[in-house]
Parts: structure tokens; C-alpha cells; sequence
């Protein structure tokens, strides 16, 4: 069992989750503990022991069934068709299995395995005679395709012979003396089985060739999307991204508020506690603690969403709606050529009506070119306010200028006035500079200035911010 | 502790928590292992209830530690009492000039104070958070850590040790060890991702939104007065409205409420106008509201298509 439980984690390694050694051991404990009889128990015990995240569940829930069930739900549900369409209950179903048997036993040895089981409905033994078919097969031949190697497993098992022996069981049957309505049935059964039979074939042969296909569910896996760059974002992955972004920006939050946690209150202030207690002739009756006032980071974002960068704005944008849903003070600000404020665009719609309007035109013109000194310059006319030695700005665009007046003279009075200007740049470092990009000259103002081109980075990068 | 795990599943529905076997399995191997349980699901499902029953069940003493942001060591595990120190000095002033009676110098008075030294520093003095008293409390005790995912990173590796050895270094009194093994129950929101290493020292349990025959179980358990009919329809409406991509979906506790303020109200059935007025129970944001109106509508309008008549008027009517 232990090298069952081995293999089966080596295969969720190769789909992407992480499973440690005292992970394996816990499972293998906690197997000891409810033992394999009750596949639920089973199920629940491995799951609580390797899987840590709850958006892995969905990958192990496919896996399990995959290595552990085998064929089982499989033929469960085939016996069940089975019974739909002879139009039997369960009961007469398993009475003609009984009968099916006995008729079988006085045969004996003209049959093969395979098709006594098979007939009798004795799914675990056609399983298990399956599955060695397949190791043979496997043998000869490695990664192959699926219906290469289900051609194989059916070579292995004889599945010629098998059909032969069905056939001639029908005959066999008619001169068995039981009523005609009965042979129809069985026959019929017969027939289906054999139908059921090659679909297993298949069945078994998909799921071996899937279990060794590593790259099987690279689309699925949470980090795939975490390495894509934004350029590359379709809009479905950016909706998928939700959940993602909400996380950053409460990330985004705990990083901002770590400096008021370091002065954390509890610790003995003397000289505070030593003036209070002049009153007692110097002996320290009361105590006096720490205690710094919390500061309530306030943040500033502006996006460039032209269209150069707009699928990078766009995953931008959700993220600074959700820094503005975590916190009182936030003001957006998105511009193109013109600047406009979102914030109460942010607060009224929900996330992606919002980024929707943003994007298309409600507050601002977004088919100018982008000028980013015109939209600086604008925003120092017109909301400077926005601007206390608390905030931190966040601007978020490529810094192509068009040629334009770049106007860095206002970064350099943000710089002065707020707490820290941040500037994330979803185009690669290399390109910073070449051709209408201000960055360099930009980048001299600013306290950090990131390439922030896929998720993976923004998630250092919130680290580093408020570090 | 448990015996099996449908001792789990009938103990704790002893305790009116009704649990599937799944989550039972988790408990039941948490107790035996001695391994701390990670809960994780959405806000409103009983993580931080699974917690209490648990004790309730095993008849164990709760400790409970709510994890807020800027929690800190002195606050979960143990402090100094600083003033009882102090008052103790004072008070002792005699005593201590006792001691130094005779010292020759200050560097012999110093010496003969030190050799006192662990009077100030002894359990006396010791001011046990939560953690402390879990791992000092005489016999086995329940220990709940609620939204751990709200502290700092800093605590998360600071319980590292805790939840592996069950043991914790004060730096004044050396390495303190569990009398007893507590069961250690953590509640998450997944408002931020934990720590690999913690979740490697954790059995992981996922709570999700009950199935409709669970929550139906539920509420004809936790309000037993409660128009079955009517329960029947609440819950397949908040079924659909969990699908509906809302700011905080409505969980067990709002349904809870809901068929609670409508049995108050008297009501038999659910209608339009009876839901508008009701809808803020379970929608905690304006732009939900609205977005349950619509799917309402919806839900009414097929409902009456199904029964082939009008919504039955309610009680409410009758009342007047």
C-alpha cells in the first residue's frame, strides 16, 4: 500500500502540487488509521494528509479517481445502463447473472477467464485481467498513442477470441432449454457486454497514457498563469484572475501596514514611565508602554490604460479596484493623454462593469495617443491635493511619450512631497529607453521602479514596496 | 477522544453540528495522530464553530486565540508582568537590603542579586497568553487558533514550533513542553496564502457550502419551528444565488437568520415583495442586493410557471 500511496503522490508532484515527505508519512498514518475499507474514508484521509490548497482539490479529486478507482465507477455505471436497456431491477438483473453463472460452471473449461468474468458481471477480475494485458502492452511499446495501445491490450487479451466465444455462447444457450424470453435477454446481455468490454479497452488505455503525460493539465495549474505575461492575457485568463488579484492587493495592504505593526505596543517606554512617576518620588508605580499612533497608508494609483498596454492595464486596473476595496483611502486615477479620477467610478460598479467602463471611454478620451506629460502635468493642476507626505504613489505604464514633453518636473514634486513614488512598467526592462520611452528619465524620480510584467513579479514586488 | 469516525459523525451531531463524513475522517485522524487541523472555506460555513463543538464533544476545555493583524508573542504566548515585578521590589525593599547587608562594593552586591535573580523571573511573575496556557493546562485541552491567515507572517513561523513539538523557549525559564498534546483546530479565510511549513504540520480540511439536503438537515436542527416548506425554498434559492458572482455570497449563518426572521414573520411561502423587504438578512452590499434581485425574478417567475398558479399569498396577508 505504501507504494501505492509513493506512487500516487509522485504522480499529484507531476500535476503541479506540492507534496512533502512528512506529508506521505502522514498519509500513510492516517491509512493505518481508517484503514482501506471505506473508499470515502480513504479519499478524505488522503486528501486532508497531501493537499494543502483548496484549489488543488479539483486536481486530486480527477487523480484519485484515476489511480485508485481504476474501472470501477466505470463498470458500476455500465451495469447500470446495462439494466436500463434489458429493462430489468436489480433483482431479475441479478438473477440472470445467477443464472448466467450456473449455466457458465457447467461448461467448464471450454471458456476463458476473461469472458467468464466478464459475463458474470465480475468487474474487479476483468480489471485486474485488463490491467496485466496493459503492462504487457506497455512493454513493447512506450508512449504510444491511446489507440495504438488499446489495439495492444485488445491483442493481449484476444479480444477475437472473446467475441467467438460470446457468439458461440448464444448458440450454446438456445439448446440449454431455457424459455426463448430469457435467451433473448441473455444474449442480448451478452452482446452488450462485449460492447462494454472494448470500452473499457479504451478507457484503460486513455487513463494510462493521461497518468504519464506530465504535461497533461499545464493549462490548469494556478502558477501557469502566474509567469504569462500580461501581454499575452486573454480575457479569459484575466477573469480567472480574480481571486489572484484580490489576494495581491490584501497583500499589497499587510505590506503597507507592517511598519505600524514593527512598533508594535507592549514594550516598556523608561523615560515615559520615569515622568510619570515623579509624582511618586521616582518609584515606578505606573507603568508606561509604547504605544505609536497607526499610520493609515494612503495610496495614490495612476494607470496609463492606452492601448499599448491594455491588456497589462487591464489586470492592472482589477488590481487597483481591489486596493481600493481594502482601503478608505485610495484614489484612482487613470489617464491616457487626459487624466481622470475612477475612484467613485470603483466604488459603484462592481469589478468588472468597472474595469469595463474604465477602459472603454466613460471617464476619459482612450483613443488620443498617450501622453504622459500632459497627463502629469494635468494631474499637478488639478488634484495635487491628492498628494500627503502619507501617500504612496503607484504609477502603473510603459513611459512612451509619443515624443511628447515628458514633464518629469512633476514626478519630482511627488517625489518630494508624498512618502514614496513607485513606478511599475509592464514592458521589459531591455526596451526601457529605445525609441519614444521616457523611462530613464522618469526612473530618476521615483523610490522603485519595477518591470511588473507578470503576476509572479508584481507578487515580489509588493515585497519590496513597503519592505 | 474518538473512537472511530462515525463516532465523530455522531458525537458532534450530538453536539447539533452536522458534519459530512469527510470533514468527520479529518477529525477523526486529527485526534488520533495528534496533528493540528487547517480549516479553510469560505466566511459563514462553521470553521471556527467545528472548533468549539469539537471541545463540547470530547467535554475538553476551550482555548480560544483570535489572530488579528500585529499580533505579537506577548499577546498569544506570554508576558512579564512588569508592574507586579516592580511592586514586588519595592514592597521587598527591606528584604533586599537584607541580602546586600554587608556586601563589600557594589560588584559583591550585584553578585548577591543575581544569585536571587530567578525570584523575578519565575512563574510568579509569568503572565500566560492563550498559547502558554494550552500547553501548561493540567489535562488535554482544545486549542483554537481562529483566522490565522489575519496575523503576520512573523507569528505564522513563530507557531511553527508550537504546532510540531508542542513545546515553546521562554528565554528566562528554557524550553517549556506540553503536559498534554493539545487538539489544535486553525481557521483560515484565505484572506492571504499560509506558509508551506504550516501547512505541512496540518491535516488540511476544506469546508464548503452545504449540499441541499445537508442544509436542510441543518436548519431543521438549529430552528426547529422553522415551515419545512418554506425552509425548502429558502434554501434552493440561496443555492442559486451562491452561483452568482457576489461580493460575499451568502453562507449557512444568513440562511440561518433568513428562515429564523421569516418564521418570526409567520410567512408559509416565499413572494416578491416578502423577499425585496427581507433580501438585507443575507446580502451585506448594495450591489448584491441588486444583483439577487434580478436572479429572483427569475427564480418567482419559474417557480410559478412550475406550479401552474399564482404564489400562494403568505400568512403575513392573513394577519393583517
Amino acid at each position: 500500500m505504501l507504494y501505492r500511496i509513493l506512487e500516487f503522490s509522485d504522480l499529484l508532484r507531476r500535476n503541479g502540487l506540492r507534496v512533502s515527505v512528512p506529508e506521505n508519512m502522514d498519509a500513510a498514518s492516517a491509512l493505518e488509521l481508517v484503514g482501506v475499507g471505506d473508499r470515502g474514508a480513504f479519499k478524505s484521509a488522503l486528501r486532508a494528509a497531501l493537499v494543502k490548497q483548496a484549489s488543488d482539490a479539483k486536481t486530486f479529486d480527477e487523480l484519485f479517481d484515476l489511480f485508485f478507482l481504476g474501472l470501477g465507477g466505470k463498470a458500476r455505471e455500465m451495469d447500470e445502463e446495462l439494466m436500463r436497456q434489458l429493462g430489468m431491477t436489480p433483482a431479475e438483473f441479478q438473477a440472470m447473472l445467477d443464472a448466467l453463472e450456473k449455466f457458465l460452471e457447467n461448461l467448464d473449461g471450454e471458456i476463458s477467464a476473461l469472458t467468464r468474468a466478464l459475463l458474470t458481471g465480475d468487474m474487479g477480475e476483468v480489471e485486474r485481467l485488463l490491467r496485466e494485458a496493459a503492462e504487457a502492452a506497455r512493454g513493447e511499446n512506450m508512449g504510444m498513442r491511446v489507440l495504438m495501445f488499446a489495439q495492444g491490450i485488445g491483442d493481449r487479451i484476444g479480444i477475437e477470441g472473446i467475441r467467438a466465444e460470446i457468439e458461440n455462447l448464444k448458440t450454446l444457450l438456445g439448446r440449454g432449454g431455457a424459455p426463448p424470453e430469457l435467451i433473448e435477454k441473455m444474449a442480448q446481455y451478452a452482446e452488450q457486454r462485449m460492447r462494454n468490454l472494448m470500452q473499457l479497452v479504451r478507457d484503460l488505455a486513455r487513463r494510462e497514457t493521461d497518468q504519464k503525460d506530465p504535461a497533461r493539465s499545464e493549462r490548469e495549474r494556478p502558477d501557469y498563469l502566474s509567469q504569462k505575461s500580461f501581454i499575452y492575457f486573454t480575457e479569459d485568463d484575466i477573469r480567472k484572475m480574480n481571486e489572484v488579484v484580490v489576494r495581491l492587493a490584501r497583500r499589497f495592504k499587510n505590506r503597507l501596514s507592517l511598519r505600524r505593526k514593527h512598533a508594535r505596543r507592549g514594550r516598556l517606554d523608561v523615560s515615559a514611565t520615569f515622568r510619570k512617576n515623579l509624582q511618586y518620588g521616582g518609584v515606578p508605580f505606573r507603568i508606561k508602554l509604547d504605544r505609536r499612533k497607526k499610520e493609515k497608508p494612503e495610496v495614490v494609483v495612476l494607470c496609463d490604460i492606452s492601448d499599448s498596454v491594455l491588456n497589462a492595464s487591464r489586470f492592472m486596473l482589477q488590481f487597483v479596484y481591489s486596493v481600493q476595496d481594502l482601503y478608505s483611502k485610495v484614489r484612482s486615477f487613470v489617464f491616457v493623454s487626459d487624466i481622470g479620477e475612477v475612484t467613485k467610478l470603483f466604488e459603484e460598479h462592481e469589478i468588472h462593469q468597472a474595469v469595463e467602463k474604465a477602459l472603454r471611454g466613460d471617464v476619459i478620451d482612450v483613443y488620443s495617443h498617450s501622453n504622459f506629460g500632459r497627463a502629469f502635468e494635468l494631474f499637478y493642476r488639478h488634484h495635487w491635493t491628492a498628494i500627503t507626505p502619507k501617500t504612496t504613489v503607484l504609477v502603473i505604464g510603459d513611459g512612451r511619450n509619443n515624443y511628447n514633453r515628458a514633464n518629469d518636473w512633476v514626478l519630482k514634486e511627488i517625489r518630494s512631497k508624498a512618502k514614496q513614488l513607485v513606478w511599475l512598467n509592464p514592458e521589459s526592462r531591455m526596451t526601457w529607453g529605445y525609441g519614444d520611452s521616457e523611462m530613464p528619465r522618469y526612473a530618476q524620480h521615483c523610490s522603485v521602479v519595477e518591470e511588473c510584467r507578470n503576476i509572479l513579479q508584481l507578487y515580489r514586488l509588493i515585497d519590496r514596496i513597503a519592505a | 477522544m474518538f473512537q472511530s469516525v462515525d463516532d465523530v459523525v455522531a458525537r458532534l451531531a450530538g453536539e447539533r453540528y452536522i458534519c459530512s463524513r469527510d470533514l468527520a475522517t479529518v477529525v477523526y485522524l486529527a485526534c488520533a495522530m495528534r496533528k493540528p487541523i487547517l480549516v479553510e472555506g469560505p466566511a459563514g460555513v462553521g470553521k471556527t464553530e467545528l472548533g468549539k463543538v469539537i471541545a463540547r464533544a470530547l467535554k475538553l476545555d476551550l482555548i480560544r486565540l483570535q489572530c488579528y493583524e500585529g499580533l505579537d508573542e506577548a499577546k498569544a504566548l506570554y508576558e512579564w508582568e512588569y508592574a507586579k515585578q516592580l511592586l514586588y521590589t519595592q514592597v521587598l525593599k527591606d528584604k533586599i537590603g537584607e541580602v546586600l547587608e554587608g556586601a563589600k562594593g557594589l560588584r559583591e552586591a550585584v553578585e548577591r542579586i543575581a544569585q536571587e535573580d530567578d525570584v523575578f523571573f519565575s512563574d510568579r511573575f509569568l503572565l500566560p497568553r492563550p498559547l502558554l496556557r494550552a500547553l501548561l493546562a493540567p489535562e488535554a485541552i482544545v486549542l483554537l487558533i481562529d483566522e490565522i491567515d489575519k496575523s503576520d507572517t512573523e507569528f505564522e513561523a513563530f507557531l511553527l514550533e508550537i504546532l510540531s513539538d508542542f513545546q515553546v523557549s521562554v528565554p528566562e525559564l528554557g524550553t517549556l513542553k506540553a503536559k498534554h498534546v493539545p487538539l489544535v483546530v486553525l481557521t483560515s479565510n484565505n484572506s492571504r496564502e499560509m506558509s508551506d511549513a504550516l501547512k505541512r504540520r496540518c491535516l488540511h480540511l476544506y469546508i464548503d457550502f452545504p449540499d441541499v439536503a445537508r442544509e436542510m438537515e441543518i436548519i431543521r436542527l438549529k430552528v426547529p419551528d422553522a415551515d419545512q416548506k418554506l425552509a425548502a425554498e429558502v434554501v434552493e434559492l440561496l443555492h442559486r444565488l451562491r452561483k452568482l458572482d457576489l461580493k460575499k455570497r451568502p453562507s449557512i449563518s444568513e440562511s440561518l437568520d433568513w428562515v429564523k426572521a421569516l418564521t418570526l414573520l409567520n410567512v408559509k411561502t416565499l413572494d416578491d415583495g416578502l423577499v425585496t423587504e427581507t433580501l438585507s438578512t443575507i446580502m451585506k452590499y448594495e450591489a448584491d442586493v441588486r444583483k439577487a434581485q434580478d436572479e429572483l425574478k427569475e427564480y418567482l417567475a419559474v417557480r410559478k410557471a412550475k406550479s401552474g398558479q399564482p404564489a400562494a399569498a403568505s400568512d403575513k396577508d392573513l394577519l393583517n
